[in-house]
């Protein structure tokens, strides 16, 4: 019994140190002043329009989560999601090209734009937010040529992708599931996924361990705008047409989630789980705000607040961290033996500085 | 006698992690009068500028300022009184022309607006007077390490209000007439403010110099005219005792055969050819003075810096290396100097950051197996002595030893035959340093060639097999243990080559 409970209060401990807890408990706290408010949250079928809503944001944003750990980012997806969304409405009306062979032609397609992104910001050596940038342009720029800037309506066939259901589940919940899973047994359990977090930690440190750190770098970005493709035969699928206009936007809303989950901009810290649930506070905020009526302006201004606040976190993290911890050296004074900590931060720099001292 | 010094330092004390860098230093800087500061890395040279020059505020002691004692919050208040310094690590802005760098610190001008006319004359008239002609236009990213230094120098002498000039280290990078030049300014500001000027190069010192301290494990150790002293009596200053049993290694079993061989190396950093051997169960120390070019050779052989001549054999293989991670494949590591930039996962947690370099010895195909890669990376931290709870610590949380311990283990868990440590013992405490020893011991004991660079001179002596001393990339003497001392070393590492300096 005492055993049990232990474990139990180690396991809650553990828990409580986790990269997702934060996160979540903000999310239990969403749900919570959510349910109070309206009852009308809490319906299934309110529930689903939710999971609906959010699913093309959180698999792209698994991409951006990826980029993101390896101290990179990546603005283009939601031009990918244009110009995959035009293409494939391209092809589905005028070439008639079959489903599965459009499904496999943008998955290249977006592969291919992520991996232009990729090899100017490694071997390239520009900075992934300038080149990023241009071919945020560049690509919607693409999608705007297709059609001369004109959306095409009336796609048939495809909206399954989107609406279908496999044992009353929508498509697009197993879709976030699966993709999720595979990205976080990626990350935790294959060495290319250790890899992107070294790379992230200490660049000069990866390279010197023999890590080849500009293949790193790209495949993150292969593995983005791949996943972005995804989403824009989603929205697609969903929209039953294609538009330049799609995705507008929705890079910002994806890096918002990794960073609302708790992922560094700085790189090496953040998973894929606590991203997903970044992406559910995000779109459940949005669905509290709707429920209440409250309009675009409103709905603009607080994910703003939200992700301000959640970037503010991640900056000042260092500085409560100290806090924390000259608290806890404090409260457990003087254990004999324990050697001082190199640490972190403007005393282990200082450190440094004095190590090379009178060089 | 005490009211004519113009600056002051009485029992100043500065600690860090672990590290007493200062211990009480008085030091009383007169106005006509070149003070020049000596000692080994580490003995609290540069600590002693940045407190004077606001970088750093002392844990105890004060500073006087003609007399009263001030209190230096930030670089702006000593600047506000005076100081004026140079530092060793270059702090110039590259985009900006050299005039902007010149002046820096106060663009001339009024209300805000900037007079070029004035910054540029003032900018060529600090340069004037160290006798080199830069063009003020250039920005300073074109220009030779030298020039920049001299840039450097040029702001630190700019302020014609400057009541304590500090320079740090600031010939490292210039030649001889440079040298000659820039002691000459100096003299010549001597005679209206106090000059504080550190170097490692003795002679040099003794030339410019009219009082000479010399600084041991942050504490005065003596203070003499120099006019009355002499290098080799400076040089005992420096190091006090000769070491007496600083590390007993054990004997070396089997000699002889050659692990690495360097034959007429030559990179970007080391214009003349360098060959030497490294043997199996041997650790060959490389002593020299920073930028003598032993790290650049450290750098070559693990594939960071490539050759443009001569070649490597490692077992009589020849090498090529065209990065890091060819050297790892062929079995060579690098321990480097700067753990926290160049060797540590701060977001990997201590088992994780030994197995990152061999993350297929705990791969089942694609995939990690945590298990196993937790227990073979636990196997290494036991037999490094790594504190029991320190492998669930964060890394950042760790001791400059036990971090270095990790980078070690990281190197052990892989099949490395040749490491390469780059002042392996720097920032760690006494007792850490020794369990280091015993592990390089073992090490070599397992047949594996270590090349050490250290600017530790006790330790360079006392762990090397052989120590190769390095100036001007060149090796300049090669020496088996108990070969040289420490003054020899001292004296082969920064004097002799004549560089038309001395009086």
């Amino acid at each position: 019994m005492t055993a049990v409970a232990l474990r139990a209060r180690r396991s809650l401990g553990t828990f409580a140190r986790s990269d997702v807890a934060g996160p979540l408990a903000i999310l239990a706290l969403l749900v919570l002043v959510a349910t109070l408010t309206t009852d009308r949250f809490m319906r299934i079928q309110n529930l689903r329009n939710l999971g609906l809503e959010m699913a093309i944001v959180a698999i792209i944003a698994i991409g951006s989560t990826l980029v993101i750990l390896t101290a990179q980012i990546d603005l283009s997806p939601g031009s990918i999601v244009a110009l995959t969304s035009m293409t494939t409405a391209l092809l589905v009306t005028t070439s008639h090209v079959g489903i599965v062979l459009t499904f496999i032609l943008m998955l290249l397609l977006g592969a291919g734009a992520g991996l232009v992104n990729g090899f100017f910001c490694s071997y390239g050596r520009i900075p992934s937010f300038i080149f990023t940038l241009a071919t945020l342009s560049i690509y919607q720029g693409l999608a705007f040529y297709e059609n001369g800037g004109t959306p095409i309506f009336g796609l048939t066939g495809l909206s399954e992708v989107f609406y279908g259901e496999l044992a009353g589940i929508p498509y697009p919940f197993i879709y976030v599931v699966v993709l999720y899973a595979v990205a976080w047994a990626y990350l935790r359990y294959t060495r290319g996924g250790r890899r992107i977090y070294a790379v992230g930690g200490n660049e000069s440190a990866a390279r010197l361990v023999g890590i080849k750190v500009n293949r790193v770098r790209m495949k993150v970005f292969v593995i983005a705008g791949t996943l972005a493709a995804f989403g824009g035969l989603l929205m697609s699928a969903q929209l039953d047409s294609g538009s330049p206009g799609y995705g507008d936007g929705v890079e910002l809303q994806a890096i918002a989630a990794a960073v609302i989950g708790g992922a560094s901009l700085f790189g090496g810290q953040g998973s894929v789980i606590a991203t997903l649930i970044g992406a559910t506070i995000i779109t459940v905020v949005q669905n509290v705000l709707n429920l209440h009526s409250v309009g675009t302006a409103w709905q603009n201004i607080t994910t703003g607040i939200i992700i301000a606040i959640a970037v503010g976190i991640d900056m000042w993290r260092g500085e409560v961290g100290r806090i924390a911890l000259a608290r806890w050296g404090r409260l457990r004074p003087g254990r004999p033996g324990q050697e001082p900590p190199a640490a972190d931060s403007a005393a282990g720099k200082e450190d440094r500085d004095r190590a090379r001292a009178g060089v | 006698m005490n009211r004519d010094a113009l600056w002051e330092a009485q029992e100043v004390t500065k600690t860090f992690p672990g590290v007493r860098a200062l211990d009480r230093v008085g030091l009383r800087l007169r106005p006509g009068e070149v003070h020049a500061l000596v000692g080994e890395n580490g003995s609290g040279k540069s600590t002693l500028a940045k407190c004077l020059s606001g970088s750093y505020r002392p844990d105890a002691g004060v500073l006087l300022h003609r007399g009263r004692p001030v209190e230096l919050r930030d670089p702006t208040r000593a600047r506000e009184l005076g100081v004026s310094i140079f530092y060793q690590e270059l702090s110039l802005v590259p985009f900006m022309s050299v005039a902007e760098n010149v002046c820096l610190g106060g663009l001339a001008g009024r209300g805000g607006i900037v007079s070029w006319r004035q910054v540029r004359r003032e900018a060529s008239k600090a340069l004037e007077r160290l006798g080199v002609s830069i063009e003020l236009d250039r920005p300073v990213s074109e220009l030779s390490i030298a020039e920049q230094q001299l840039v450097e120098i040029a702001r630190a002498i700019s302020n014609p209000d400057v009541s304590l000039l500090i320079l740090d280290e600031p010939t490292a990078a210039l030649g001889p007439d440079e040298v000659v030049h820039l002691h000459r300014v100096v003299r010549r500001f001597a005679q209206h403010a106090a000059v504080l000027y550190i170097s490692h190069r003795l002679e040099e010192v003794l030339s410019v110099g009219d009082v000479v301290t010399v600084l041991r494990d942050g504490r005065v150790i003596g203070q003499r005219p120099a006019s009355e002293s002499s290098i080799s009596e400076i040089a005992r200053m420096m190091i006090g005792a000769e070491l007496e049993e600083y590390f007993a290694r054990s004997e070396k079993t089997d000699g002889g055969q050659p692990l690495l061989e360097v034959r007429d190396m030559r990179t970007p950093a080391i214009p003349a050819p360098v060959s030497f051997t490294v043997e199996r169960g041997e650790v060959l120390g490389l002593g020299g003075l920073t930028g003598s070019g032993r790290t650049a050779i450290a750098r070559a052989i693990c594939g960071i810096d490539p050759l443009i001549g001569g070649e490597l054999l490692l077992e009589g293989r020849p090498l090529r290396l065209r990065s890091p991670a060819d050297a790892i494949a062929a079995g060579i590591a690098l321990v480097p100097e700067d753990r926290k930039a160049d060797a540590l996962f701060y977001n990997l947690p201590p088992l994780q950051n030994i197995s990152i370099a061999r993350l297929d010895r705990v791969s089942h195909g694609l995939l990690l197996d945590l298990g196993s890669e937790a227990r073979q990376a636990r196997e290494v931290s036991r037999t490094l002595k790594l504190a029991p709870g320190a492998e669930r610590r964060p890394v950042a949380f760790l001791s400059g030893g036990m971090q270095q311990k990790l980078v070690l283990g990281r190197w052990l868990f892989t099949d490395a035959t040749l490491l390469v440590l780059d002042e392996p013992t720097l920032g760690i405490d006494v007792g850490t340093k020794r369990q280091i020893y015993a592990i390089i011991d073992e090490l070599t004991g397992r047949g594996m060639g270590i090349v050490m660079v250290s600017s530790d001179y006790p330790e360079l002596l006392s762990i090397s097999d052989r120590v190769a001393v390095i100036r001007e990339g060149r090796i300049v003497h090669t020496a088996a243990r108990g070969g040289l001392t420490q003054s020899d070393l001292i004296e082969l590492a920064s004097s002799a080559e004549p560089r038309g300096t001395g009086r």
